[in-house]
């Protein structure tokens, strides 16, 4: 139990109590420790005395849950002298992180009245992918909402704070179509594509659901893009952005409430941001911080990243005035739909790894098959394999087929224009011969040359014996030209976060608010927790993202 | 490769600005691939001072290297190297930190290559 004020005694819900215990914060190590003295998962902790000297004792950096390791991607902020701070601005509302989250919440803060300023480090805004949804609750039955949010959950392994998935889905058609209509009043070419890519989901449990479903692209047009023109809006509404500003740490009175930043320009000097009202982070994930990726998804080890300087600043400067990073068990997200087209990436064709060999069953769709690739050998890398017949053999299997005149356009052998992709991705192959494609997807020809034989031994059988392949899906690959779609499943996002209440302010290691600290994006916990980010809602990251940013932009600036 | 590498570093050497005019008009490097970035700011008259600074010699921030190598500028020169401007990206801008790909006292590096295949040769 925790108290609120004037006594008032507010039940903690079963993720918040989970995430308090287990969690990494400062006071983890007292907790521990008095838990066990109780014999509770204790809360209500005040000792402000003992996290100090628990945390001296820690030699600078912070710990993990249980106290036993030091981790040296939580090094404690070194003081910064008043003769390095050559600058001091004050707003209502402090954003740090100009992304998917951050842009939308600081153009939501100022529409609300706020004077914004953003701090970004990279030179512009920064984002990635392409689709957003939101449920459009006009034409959703609430029965099918809720059979949406139970499904999200259970695809987060039953580790998400359901209050946040309910965030989301009867919040965000209002923030989509929101960020749709200023995205274009900043100039970008979005569009509402509705359902496209839910067709899935608008029928679940017999009840109705529909979307909307903001879409910047085709590629290499992005929501990057998207966000650099959503800018511009929230420039012409008088919002400050400041680039190549890094942001290093919070500053805080002596309370603990939360004031302002602290952030380094490219000179190496810094500028003191006051918030009046609050400051919001969005600083995204640390897939580039390798001592933290190692700590909390070791299987990420070998695998490629696809963004750069994310470094989970946000984590350590969170961390540092108070917060709790949400408990080990976090969710990655990596995929390539670029290698090849996405709409054929979950068809369950023949698939070999790096080697050649075939290593799965091929049912498991490709958001997933990282699981199978985690070694240092595959790193990622595996390919579909199919011969000529693939357009009659694959009619019905899910996703959407490209004809063999379309696939050119993932073909780097292949000169020619390309549309709609991503060049420096492209990896789809042809070739008359096993042997030769091989080359072409770089494994030994031998391998695959075996491979290939045994599968069809397989195919011809009806049962695949091997992997336990349903039989419809067996098909096989004898008739040339034969075709390689050699994907490299690398890193997206990595989507756990700050353990956050539901209305995204960070909490601290009592379950308290930490006062003028909110947290959205993929910087916020609770909203995933599965082994892997689950494309059930295709468009849920961007338009979790784009949801609370706008909302908490509002909220903030309303106070 | 010698000859791009030349034609690069005579860009360099005549796209300088402020205080260098010696190293404008000289620019004429030992094109040989392994001379540092260190050793052929100093054959043009710098010291460690130069760019380190007085005491201890840690690493030196891109803005120290902008004070000579301004970005825009840079970008303008590089716009036709093929298949892209190093200088001028979608994930930098004209600001990606010189220290990514140049290195002074050990060999340079195509950071780039990490995902793509541009092949840049980098001084």
């Amino acid at each position: 139990m925790s108290t609120d004020n004037l006594g008032e005694v507010k039940e903690l819900d079963q993720y918040t109590r989970t995430a308090l215990e287990h969690g990494l914060s400062r006071r983890s190590l007292l907790s521990r420790t008095a838990a066990a003295a109780v014999g509770l998962g204790a809360l209500g902790l005040n000792d402000v005395a003992g996290a100090a000297a628990a945390e001296d004792a820690s030699g600078g950096f912070g710990k993990s849950s249980d106290g036993g390791a030091t981790l040296s991607f939580l090094p404690k902020p070194e003081p910064i002298a008043e003769s390095d701070i050559v600058k001091t601005l004050t707003f209502d509302v402090v954003v740090v992180g100009a992304g998917a989250s951050g842009v939308p919440a600081a153009l939501s803060a100022a529409e609300n009245g706020a004077k914004v300023g953003v701090i970004q480090k990279a030179p512009f805004a920064l984002s990635q992918g392409n689709s957003g949804t939101g449920i459009n609750l006009d034409k959703s039955d609430k029965a099918g909402i809720e059979t949406l949010v139970a499904r999200m959950i259970a695809d987060n392994q039953h580790r998400s704070h359901p209050a946040l998935a309910r965030q989301w889905a009867y919040n965000s058609g209002e923030a989509v179509r929101w960020v749709i209509d200023r995205a274009k009043q900043g100039g970008s070419p979005v569009i509402d594509q509705g359902n496209l890519q839910q067709v899935g989901i608008v029928k679940l449990g017999g009840y109705n659901l529909d979307f909307h479903t903001s879409f910047f692209g085709p590629k290499p047009y992005t929501t990057g893009d998207g966000m650099r023109h959503l800018a511009v809006t929230a420039e012409k509404a008088g919002v400050k952005f400041f680039y190549n500003t890094a942001a290093d740490q919070l500053v805080q009175n002596a309370a603990g409430e939360v004031t302002g930043v602290l952030a380094k320009g490219q000179d190496g000097k810094y500028t003191r941001f006051l918030a009046r009202k609050g400051v919001i982070m969005a600083t995204g994930d640390y897939q580039n911080n390798k001592a933290m990726s190692d700590y909390f998804i070791p299987d990420l080890k070998h695998m490629g990243r696809k963004q750069m300087g994310k470094t989970g600043d946000g984590f350590v400067m969170i961390y540092w005035a108070g917060g709790v990073i949400e408990p080990i068990g976090h969710t990655k997200m990596l995929h390539d739909f670029d290698a090849g087209p996405a709409t054929m990436c979950d068809m369950p064709f023949l698939a070999v790894n790096r080697e050649g060999k075939r290593f799965v069953n091929e049912t498991i769709e490709m958001s997933v098959l990282n699981n199978y690739l985690r070694d240092a050998k595959n790193a990622g890398h595996y390919s579909q394999i199919f011969d000529s017949d693939y357009m009659t053999q694959a009619a019905t299997w899910p996703g959407h087929l490209i004809p063999p005149d379309g696939l050119k356009n993932w073909m780097p052998d292949v000169p020619g224009p390309k549309k709609g992709v991503f060049e420096s991705f492209l990896n789809t192959h042809v070739a008359d011969t096993i042997e030769e494609l091989a080359k072409k997807i770089e494994m030994d020809p031998a391998i695959l040359v075996a491979t290939v034989k045994r599968y069809n031994d397989v195919v011809a059988s009806g049962q695949d014996t091997d992997f336990g392949k349903p039989a419809k899906f067996l098909v096989p690959v004898a008739k040339p030209p034969f075709y390689g779609i050699h994907r490299t499943v690398r890193v997206s996002a990595i989507t756990s976060g700050m353990l956050v209440d539901e209305n995204h302010r960070a909490l601290n290691a009592d379950g308290k608010p930490i006062k003028g600290l909110w947290v959205v994006g993929n910087l916020g916990g609770g909203f995933y927790g599965g082994v892997d980010y689950p494309l059930t809602v295709y468009g849920l990251s961007l338009g979790r993202c784009y949801t609370f940013g706008y909302m908490v932009g509002r909220q903030v600036a309303k106070l | 490769m010698q000859k791009k590498l030349l034609l690069v570093l005579v860009l360099l050497g005549a796209m300088l600005g402020v205080g260098a005019a010696a190293i404008a008009q000289s620019a004429k490097p030992d094109a040989s691939a392994s001379l540092m970035l260190g050793k052929m700011h100093q054959n043009n008259g710098l010291t460690c001072e130069t760019c380190h600074g007085a005491g201890k010699k840690t690493t030196v921030p891109m803005a120290k290297c902008v004070t000579c190598h301004e970005t825009k500028a840079l970008a303008k020169r590089t716009e036709n190297v093929k298949p892209n401007n190093p200088h001028n990206s979608r994930h930098y801008g004209t600001e990606a930190d010189c220290n990514l790909c140049h290195h002074q006292h050990v060999k340079s590096e195509d950071k780039c290559a990490e995902c793509h295949k541009f092949n840049f040769k980098v001084p």
